[in-house]
């Protein structure tokens, strides 16, 4: 498996391309169906960025809706239920998550691999029944309606989440910046070469003076943070929380979406996967075929898992695709290897 | 506790069994967890409703005709996607096929929503009437399960301890490299015991198609179910499953009846707890 | 000075005993080669030194202090350092890329400071460049450290191990058959590396089937058969010995 260079299929210019391009997206249309598209399309790709980091360190992990859901709810509950405002507690809701991250890391990561994947399926299943059950503070089956965030005004400039789109939408990209950039920097930072050390080879990453079970805790609190953040911004987006809009089949949804979008890419395979997916999931939802989006999903990872070399995705054809055209051909063997 | 609890105990019982041994001999001779083994047991189910209702086959020859169907089904997943797919690098190769047999359960409830139709499917008991035995009364259904269910492991027992079919897939479990040497060939044993492991879901589907409804869902709680009885049993260990898969659905009823709800969270929660305390499981081997 | 000290060391695989009742004593500067026909134990005593096997019985001291039922990479963090058999390296990762992720322990700088890239870090990892230059021009791979590990000749990959094994800066380094799959003039080339380390004043602790390897580097030797120590001392000396060859009888002539 090749972890891609970034430089040959995000070149500069294509990056800054893109930025601009994302950033006066809202001048062409206001229209909030389009808008939304890309806001929760940008929600779920920060959740798979946080699952490929994990799975960078050789686990795979099915509680990432669950960690989406911890964070909707301790963001909504301290709203709702305590008054809070809206800032704090969204940095409360990603605070939270990661605790509980490490808390079940520290105690779970140290087994072994197939055992913790299932440890996530019932950590999903619990958090649903917790959300389920605790009826005072979870609002039960019907959940709990999250008012939108506060007004902000800065100088003669206002801010009104509450009357149009747009506002989320530049604070989508916001957030995904954030979590984009600090996942980069993980990744191109020593802490990378670690993670892909743990992934390819553990026990040779042992005698190697490296302990797996810190980094893997690492990789898993860090991920539940802004996996975390992303929960909380999802319900504050929707306007609710219910149990049962992040479970397990949502761990699954985005598990698809980090594979076919391509692991070797951390931060670009996560956001072509996830919007590639949600997007075509929301066409197909329309359709009256019932079941064709989950039989679309999973014939989607069987696929690229069949026929794509191993640990490249969607992103991985982009730079072929890249190179071929608009480059020197012969990088396009480089990005293929 | 009313008897019916164990009655309605033991029938789940030898659902969670059979899934269990499947899946348990798959993870112990290919090394793989087949996360879609509990589509499996879903379509095993849909076979047996369309065979009899649609083509008035017997119910036990339709179980029969699905166990065959879903089993080769089983052979062809592991010949042409799981065989293409698994590495030898160890750790991520497993994630991998995971990953696959994962999206596997997308790809077939999403057919099966497609193909079948979401309405609800009842199989008309096969065996009506009941049992009457003084204090309480068991319905033959549920009888027939548990029949079946003890002919299929007998079945299973002999396959694996009397005939050379079971004594190689025996060496390649203990032996890959050595069992190549005397002739065998380890990738036909894999499809062989994949092609087993998926109609013994097959046949757990099947049976409980008069029991319970058929619809695309409802392999989830069989495969959770056996994922958890392989973690009682301790992973490797056959005999482990069938234990496991006896305890749990023993508990499930009773949970079931004392609470109501949420009795697939206690379970969860207990063998979370049994992991931690003892990863092995209750009788698997301990690790290095 | 004495580095290491094992008194009984049994490691029982079911029934079957892989090491039975090892006594080692081995003083720092040391080459000591441990010779033995195939499943005499040779691994396996490595595998329990380096942690990633806990012995069924006995002790072990290194430095004075316990060291049965560490995990490897606190074995490591104490000096101690080893190389696979097989050969194992980071697939899909460069040559560099290899010895920069095998080169962790050498760092003083933690993980904060790597993700900031604070000065402390850079200062840090300049002189771990340094160090794995250093090493990757030692073994002759350093004009192929942008290309794919597994990219290279079977020889040189071996090299690249060793060479990952020294960037944890041990003061202990054990090879397990590293001449495997070299040629001559390879092996030779291994032997003046191995040489230089031990001058450098780490303790080597080599298995090795090669005569002239072994004959070449050792101080002493060790033989394991069936698990058990029968003889251990001067090269001439031990590979002259009647029960040492009739170990090996059949398997290599010596």
């Amino acid at each position: 498996m090749r972890y891609i260079d970034y430089k040959t299929i995000l070149p500069g210019t294509v990056v800054g391309f893109l930025v601009a391009l994302i950033v006066i997206i809202p001048v062409f249309t206001t229209n909030p169906m389009i808008l939304s598209i890309f806001i929760i399309s940008g929600i779920w790709a920060i959740a798979t960025m946080g699952f490929t980091l994990i799975l960078r360190t050789g686990q795979f992990s099915l509680a990432q809706a669950a960690f989406m859901a911890v964070g909707g709810y301790v963001s909504a509950i301290l709203t709702v239920k305590l008054g809070m405002p809206f800032w704090p507690s969204f940095l409360l809701a990603g605070i939270v998550s990661g605790i509980v991250a490490l808390l079940l890391g520290l105690v779970v990561l140290r087994v072994g691999g197939m055992y913790f994947t299932i440890i996530t399926l019932g950590v999903s299943e619990i958090v649903r029944v917790i959300a389920l059950m605790w009826d005072s503070a979870t609002g039960g089956a019907q959940g709990l309606l999250v008012p939108p965030p506060p007004h902000i005004i800065l100088g003669s400039f206002e801010i009104n989440f509450a009357a149009s789109t747009v506002p989320y939408y530049y604070f989508m990209v916001f957030l995904v910046a954030i979590t984009a950039l600090v996942f980069w920097q993980m990744d191109r930072s020593r802490l990378g070469g670690v993670f892909l050390g743990i992934a390819v080879n553990p026990i040779l990453a042992e005698h190697q003076g490296i302990h797996i079970m810190k980094y893997r805790v690492i990789a898993f609190t860090v991920a539940a943070v802004f996996t975390g953040f992303a929960g909380a911004y999802y319900a504050t987006f929707l306007s609710a929380i219910t149990p049962l809009m992040l479970g397990t089949w949502q761990s699954v949804s985005i598990m698809i979406m980090s594979i076919v979008g391509g692991i070797s890419s951390l931060v670009g395979g996560a956001l072509i996967g996830a919007f590639v997916l949600y997007t075509l999931g929301i066409y197909l939802n329309r359709l009256p075929i019932y079941g064709i989006q989950p039989f679309v999903y999973g014939a989607a990872i069987v696929l690229v898992l069949l026929f794509l070399p191993k640990g490249t995705g969607l992103i991985d054809l982009w730079g072929k695709l890249w190179h071929k055209v608009f480059r020197e051909p012969e990088k396009a063997e480089i990005a293929e290897e | 506790m009313p008897p019916a609890i164990l009655i309605d105990g033991l029938t789940t019982s030898c659902l969670y069994v059979t899934m269990a041994f499947g899946m348990v001999l798959v993870f112990s001779i290919l090394g793989i967890l087949n996360w879609s083994h509990g589509s499996m047991f879903m379509l095993g189910a849909f076979v047996v409703y369309y065979a009899v209702t649609a083509g008035g086959i017997p119910f036990p020859l339709s179980l029969l005709v699905s166990a065959c169907v879903i089993g080769g089904l089983g052979i062809l997943i592991q010949m042409f996607i799981i065989e293409r797919i698994s590495f030898t690098v160890a750790g991520l190769g497993m994630i991998y096929v995971s990953a696959v047999t994962v999206g596997l359960i997308f790809f077939f409830e999403g057919a099966a929503s497609m193909l079948f139709g979401l309405q609800i499917k009842g199989l008309a008991a096969v065996l009506p009437g009941v049992l009457d035995l003084g204090a309480f009364s068991v319905s033959y259904q549920k009888i027939a399960v548990v029949v079946f269910t003890l002919v299929t492991m007998i079945t299973m027992y002999i396959v694996l301890n009397r005939t050379k079919l079971g004594l190689a897939i025996r060496a390649v479990a203990q032996e890959p490299l050595a069992s190549r040497l005397y002739g065998i060939s380890v990738r036909r044993i894999s499809w062989i015991v994949m092609g087993i492991g998926c109609a013994l879901a097959a046949i757990a589907g099947g049976l409980m198609a008069p029991v319970y409804s058929v619809n695309p869902f409802m392999g989830r709680i069989p495969l959770i179910m056996s994922l958890l009885a392989i973690i009682i049993g301790g992973a490797g260990s056959l005999t482990g499953a069938i234990v496991g898969g006896i305890i749990l659905g023993l508990l499930n009823s009773i949970i079931a009846y004392y609470l109501g709800w949420g009795s697939e969270i206690m379970l969860f929660l207990l063998v979370i707890f049994i992991l931690l305390l003892r990863p092995q499981g209750l009788l698997g081997a301990s690790p290095k | 000075m004495q580095l290491f000290e094992l008194n009984n060391v049994t490691k029982l695989f079911g029934k079957l005993s892989a090491l039975k009742d090892i006594d080692l004593r081995v003083d720092k500067g040391e080459m000591l080669c441990i010779v033995g026909p195939n499943g005499s134990g040779k691994t396996t005593l490595i595998n329990v030194i380096s942690g990633y096997y806990h012995p069924t019985r006995g002790e072990g001291f290194f430095k004075g202090k316990k060291i049965f039922g560490l995990r490897p990479d606190q074995i490591v963090a104490r000096g101690i350092a080893r190389t696979f058999q097989s050969n194992i390296l980071f697939e899909g990762a460069t040559v560099l890329e290899n010895m920069l992720i095998a080169s962790l322990p050498q760092y003083k700088t933690n993980n904060w400071q790597a993700f900031f890239e604070t000065k402390a870090y850079k200062n840090d990892r300049e002189k771990v460049m340094d160090r794995v230059t250093e090493l990757l021009k030692a073994f002759d791979i350093f004009n192929d450290r942008f290309l794919p590990a597994v990219g290279l000749s079977h020889g040189h990959q071996r090299m690249l191990g060793i060479a990952m094994a020294l960037a944890t800066n041990p003061s202990v380094l054990l090879l397990d058959e590293p001449t495997t799959g070299m040629n001559h003039e390879e092996a030779m080339f291994l032997v003046k590396n191995i040489k230089k380390v031990g001058e450098q004043g780490v303790t080597v602790i080599v298995i090795e089937h090669n005569i002239k390897v072994i004959l070449n580097i050792a101080t002493r030797v060790i033989v394991l058969n069936f698990g058990n120590k029968i003889a251990d001392g001067k090269p001439e000396e031990v590979l002259n010995k009647q029960e040492v060859i009739e170990a090996y009888l059949g398997t290599e002539a010596i």
